[in-house]
């Protein structure tokens, strides 16, 4: 970095006109006798923004705190972080580059809805069980093993499909076993701390699972080949093909964003699978159920849906969607037993930046986790820093959104009460 | 009543001859496996200050951080940095930053990268190569080392109490849990300083060896810090115990069943969150700081979730609610873990239990959790111990007896 | 001589408007009953009161104090003590170790022995001593409400909130409950009983408050807000059904 002092000096100034903006401007309310409950991310996005000068007006006019107001000075802000970056480090690939950006811009947008997809999973489970997975990342782990074993051991030369499908049927039949071994006593009064027991049992599955996988497949990773080949293909035309071409193994999109097939291929099948999920959860009884057991468990047992089946059914879904998110995944990374950590870390920081429970804000965090994370790996002058500090980039988001927004972008109901921030 | 006197002292018996055992153990033992026995034990005591300490954090005061071990290993790369870059020097080195306390010098040796062939281009070394031999340069204290990890480990887990403050369950775990992973990222990336998974090397926790009883033991024999984590782990527990009996266990007990009752009772529940995070996670970081002398290097590896894993598996095994169990737990299980590494072989079948062994573990986690909800070690020492409620119970069945029968 | 003296209180949560400048005064030794349909903002009053919530307005002094900006703890402190709607007993811990919190946290007691001297004795008024070591979650719902009047017996507060007091309680230990709040009463603390039995209510408090969205619409004796208009409205049609 050419100027890091610039650079560190920008984000200094606008830590502390946030921390100032958030104190003030929910002061402000507070005394003006106003809603305080957006005020402090408002207020913290403003100060880190516009300084005092967008604190003063605020301050002076406290006008409602619409949709406008959050989303505009939270989006300054980054633009203001990226303006100061392009200064400080004039030669970086980040500034110099357009064609890398819009690439790392594309695949962050593809992996992050990849992540997206994998975290609704958790916010599936906890918004009817009320407990946090922590064996999420074991669930999507065994799901790329899975495939790999049916595709690449067991039956060699089976299509790719119905192997993905295999890993998600064993998925299945695992999650809805372990909830009736294990979670279905917390709904009967056998367990004394509910939401302790949730976290240390599934925790003691994540530990089991991966041991039992090193154990089984051994310690070294394994690979899977891409599922299919992309057809030779071009627009407008095949000779002259600017917009869009393919390759066997990649996308190239204006001639300058280039797509792996791997990644094209596990982000179009989340998007297909969410649209099948969500057709389920608002078209059918099953789904119906699911979400009457979701807001009101004895209101729904009244109704005379068996919520312990719902609970089943949510627990075996939301791993078996970890399961699909690792089984597509396979085919672009080396698979470890240990592989599903930084995937399970990067969940917990998807639902709560979404908000806890809330299906749209796992698939939009999952998005914004995507893009941090692929601005964090590609802009980091070392990139071997930038690689080690992968998992702490989620976590700066986690942070910042349990100071500023503890009920995450779309989260209400379940931000209280005995689950999460008070 | 003799004889439920003499019950109500079971625990405290059997306790004092484990304790007895524990002391007499490398004295009495002599096999060929020694050092490697001694090594399983101080692993296993290890472990136990760790349990108990999360035990308290956990099971006492229901705060339930999965980011116990990053506090351990900031204890770890508290002192071993210490000791990498400190050393006093009686004569000034004009390369280094340097401070003069009376007559010595403290040098702060710059940072460098890890390539082997940068190794003796630090300040000290060329001041060193310059001086010929002339002068001593020492390094620091390794007890300060120990001392400031401790200090570094507490002040850590004080912020990280503040920042949790507001969160419960679910949110607590997940906070502490990333905590962990960033402490992991940041020693794993700044290579400059930490070496990142090259590791630092640190030196014997008694570098020119210890005479004890007339017997010397050199810096690499295993009873000196067989005896200084024995020695900790009992001060640790001491601690506890004081703790647990004390009104700081009875606020902390009384903020994990219910943080509002609590304050409006009174309990100043803040303060006693951030003091528990505070005393535990600095226990957590002195256990590190002395195993990492004892093993003469750290590296990020010591930080992977497994560790927290077993750390988690081994306070639940015993007894979430009672540290004592807790740490008994963790020495058994440790022991037991250590024991089951040879393989089996089953009809032809060779087993590798290196990783059979934690599947085990983890099943008997969860077969525990669920059935066994205070562990397997506690319920026999509470059984003793509240041998005394149980008359009583009688007389408040017979009570509820009548008040069912005026119904 | 005590005196909480609460003006102008006013609370919103997002678009709700809770309280609407809500005032009352106690002066002394009084016995009040706080009454209002579901939904009329008695439960929010009492958090802040008991400083759970700060309110977005108005002020909240006891006994000269200004109290409505501490927290919880600080509040417990200055003598005002509540009880909760749902029973909140520390579940695991002993029927002593419940009662020993509020003392030590308030240190006036001073040594162990006197603690556990005044333990008993309110165990013995409350008929619990025969349970003294039991984990309150052996207790039945009763007798882990009279528990918590017993942990508010030790903490000794100048005024005392009792949230639904009667609500689930067996005849026998209605007895009790009501043996204590005269015991309180003469001891010289006020105390304020949100409760929806009107019978109850009626019965024991000498003066009553009437909340009914967020504003305070009678404050009198019983008699007299038995008769007033604007109550007979709130309450018209509503039946004295428990809250859930």
């Amino acid at each position: 970095m050419e100027a890091p002092g610039l650079f560190w000096g920008v984000i200094v100034w606008m830590i502390f006109w946030g921390a100032v903006g958030a104190l003030v401007i929910r002061a402000r309310y507070l005394h003006r006798d106003l809603d305080t409950s957006n005020t402090v991310f408002v207020g913290a996005m403003t100060g880190a923004a516009l300084g005092p000068v967008g604190l003063a007006p605020l301050w002076a006019a406290t006008p409602q705190l619409g949709r406008f107001l959050s989303i505009a000075p939270a989006i300054l802000t980054v633009l203001l972080v990226a303006g100061a970056f392009a200064f400080a480090d004039p030669a970086n690939i980040c500034v110099t580059n357009g064609s890398f950006v819009a690439s790392q811009f594309t695949n962050g947008l593809m992996i992050g809805i990849i992540y997206g997809f994998m975290a609704l999973g958790l916010t599936l489970i906890f918004s009817i069980l009320g407990v946090v997975s922590f064996a999420h990342g074991e669930f999507y782990m065994i799901g790329g093993m899975l495939v790999y074993y049916i595709s690449a051991v067991w039956f060699p030369g089976i299509s790719p499909l119905i192997a993905v499908l295999g890993a998600c049927a064993v998925a299945f039949l695992l999650g809805a076993a372990f909830e009736r071994m294990f979670l279905t006593p917390m709904y009967h009064g056998q367990i004394d701390r509910p939401v302790e027991y949730g976290i240390l049992v599934t925790f003691g599955l994540a530990f089991t699972l991966q041991y039992f996988v090193q154990a089984v497949a051994g310690a070294s990773p394994v690979k899977v080949q891409r599922f299919i080949d992309f057809p030779r293909f071009g627009l407008p035309s095949k000779e002259d093909p600017w917009l869009m071409e393919t390759s066997r193994g990649s996308l190239t999109l204006f001639e300058t964003v280039s797509i792996p097939n791997p990644r094209f291929m596990a982000a179009v099948t989340c998007i297909l699978v969410l649209v099948a999920l969500l057709f389920l959860l608002h078209r059918t009884w099953t789904g119906r159920a699911l979400r009457a057991v979701s807001q009101d468990r004895e209101a729904a047992a009244i109704a005379g849906i068996n919520p312990d089946r719902m609970n089943m059914l949510a627990f075996a879904l939301g791993g078996m969607i970890a399961a699909l998110a690792g089984a597509l995944l396979v085919q672009a990374f080396s698979w470890l037993p240990q592989v599903g950590n930084i995937p399970a870390m990067r969940s917990f920081v998807i639902v709560v930046l979404g908000g806890l429970g809330s299906l749209p804000g796992a698939f939009l965090g999952g998005i914004l986790v995507g893009l941090v994370e692929a601005a964090g790996t590609g802009c980091v002058p070392d990139p071997q820093k930038a690689a080690s500090y992968i998992p702490a980039y989620g976590m700066i988001v986690l942070t910042l959104t349990l100071l500023l927004r503890p009920t995450g972008l779309f989260g209400r109901r379940f931000a209280g009460g005995v689950h999460g921030a008070k | 009543m003799a004889r439920n006197e003499m019950m109500n002292r079971i625990p405290l018996l059997a306790g004092a001859a484990f304790l007895g055992a524990l002391i007499a153990f490398p004295f009495i033992f002599d096999g060929p496996n020694d050092s490697y026995l001694m090594h399983v034990m101080i692993t296993a005591f290890f472990y136990a200050i760790l349990a108990s300490s999360w035990s308290m954090l956990a099971g006492y005061a229901g705060q339930f951080s999965f980011g116990h071990m990053a506090f351990m290993g900031i204890g770890a790369y508290t002192t071993a940095l210490f000791c990498h870059y400190f050393y006093l020097s009686p004569e000034p080195t004009g390369l280094c930053a340097e401070l003069q306390i009376g007559s010595t010098w403290l040098v702060v040796v710059d940072p460098i990268g890890v390539t082997s062939t940068t190794l003796n281009q630090d300040c000290l070394r060329q001041a060193m190569e310059a001086w010929g031999g002339a002068v001593e340069v020492t390094r620091m204290p390794i007890l300060l080392g120990i001392v400031l990890g401790t200090i570094m480990g507490g002040l850590f887990g004080f912020l990280v109490g503040l920042l949790v403050l507001r969160l419960r369950a679910a949110y607590l775990a997940l906070f502490t849990l990333g905590f962990s992973e960033i402490v992991k990222a940041t020693i794993s990336a700044e290579i400059d300083i930490t070496r990142g998974q090259a590791g630092m090397e640190l030196p014997p926790l008694f570098e020119n060896g210890v005479t004890l009883f007339g017997v010397y033991y050199g810096p690499t024999a295993k009873l000196p810090p067989y005896f200084v984590m024995l020695a900790l782990l009992l001060t640790c527990l001491a601690i506890l115990t004081w703790l647990a009996r004390s009104k700081f266990g009875l606020f902390v007990r009384a903020l994990r069943e219910d943080q509002d009752a609590a304050a409006a009772l009174g309990v100043n529940t803040t303060r006693y969150k951030v003091l528990v995070f505070t005393i535990t996670t600095a226990m957590a970081a002195s256990a590190g700081a002395v195993q990492a002398h004892y093993v003469g290097i750290v590296t990020p590896n010591m930080l992977f979730l497994l560790q927290t894993s077993l750390v988690v598996a081994m306070a639940v095994i015993g007894g979430l609610e009672n540290f004592v169990a807790a740490a008994i737990g963790a020495i058994i299980l440790q022991v037991a873990l250590e024991m089951l590494r040879s393989n089996i072989e089953l009809g032809g079948y060779v087993i590798d239990m290196t990783v059979w062994r934690l599947v085990f573990f983890g099943v008997l986690l969860m077969v525990t959790l669920r059935f066994f909800r205070n562990g397997l070690i506690a319920p026999i020492i509470n059984r003793f111990a509240r041998r005394h409620v149980a008359a009583e119970t009688v007389a408040a069945r017979r009570a509820a007896e009548t008040e069912d029968a005026a119904r | 001589m005590i005196h909480l003296n609460v003006s102008n209180l006013h609370q919103r949560f997002g678009g709700l408007h809770v309280l609407k400048g809500v005032s009352f005064e106690v002066k002394g030794p009084e016995l009040i009953g706080l009454i209002g349909p579901n939904g009329a903002g008695k439960t929010t009053l009492t958090n802040v009161l008991d400083g759970a919530i700060t309110p977005n307005s108005g002020t909240v002094y006891l006994n000269g104090e200004r109290i409505d900006q501490l927290q919880p703890y600080e509040v417990a402190r200055a003598g005002l003590g509540r009880t909760f709607q749902v029973t909140r007993a520390f579940r695991r811990m002993t029927v002593l170790e419940n009662l020993a919190v509020p003392a030590l946290a308030l240190g006036r007691l001073g040594s162990a022995a006197a603690v556990r001297e005044k333990s008993m004795d309110v165990l013995e008024f409350l008929t619990l001593d025969h349970l003294r070591n039991e984990y309150a979650q052996a207790l039945s719902g009763g007798q882990q409400k009279l528990l918590e009047l017993g942990r508010l017996l030790m903490l000794d507060p100048d005024v005392v909130i009792l949230d639904e007091p009667f609500a689930g309680v067996h005849p026998r230990l209605m007895e009790i409950i009501y043996a204590y709040i005269r015991r309180v009463n003469a001891e010289g603390k006020a105390i304020i009983i949100i409760s929806h039995q009107m019978d109850a209510v009626f019965t024991l408090s000498q003066r009553l408050l009437v909340l009914n969205f967020g504003e305070m619409i009678a404050d009198g004796p019983p008699d007299e807000v038995k008769r007033d208009p604007a109550v007979i409205e709130a309450y018209l049609g509503v039946d004295e059904e428990e809250e859930a």
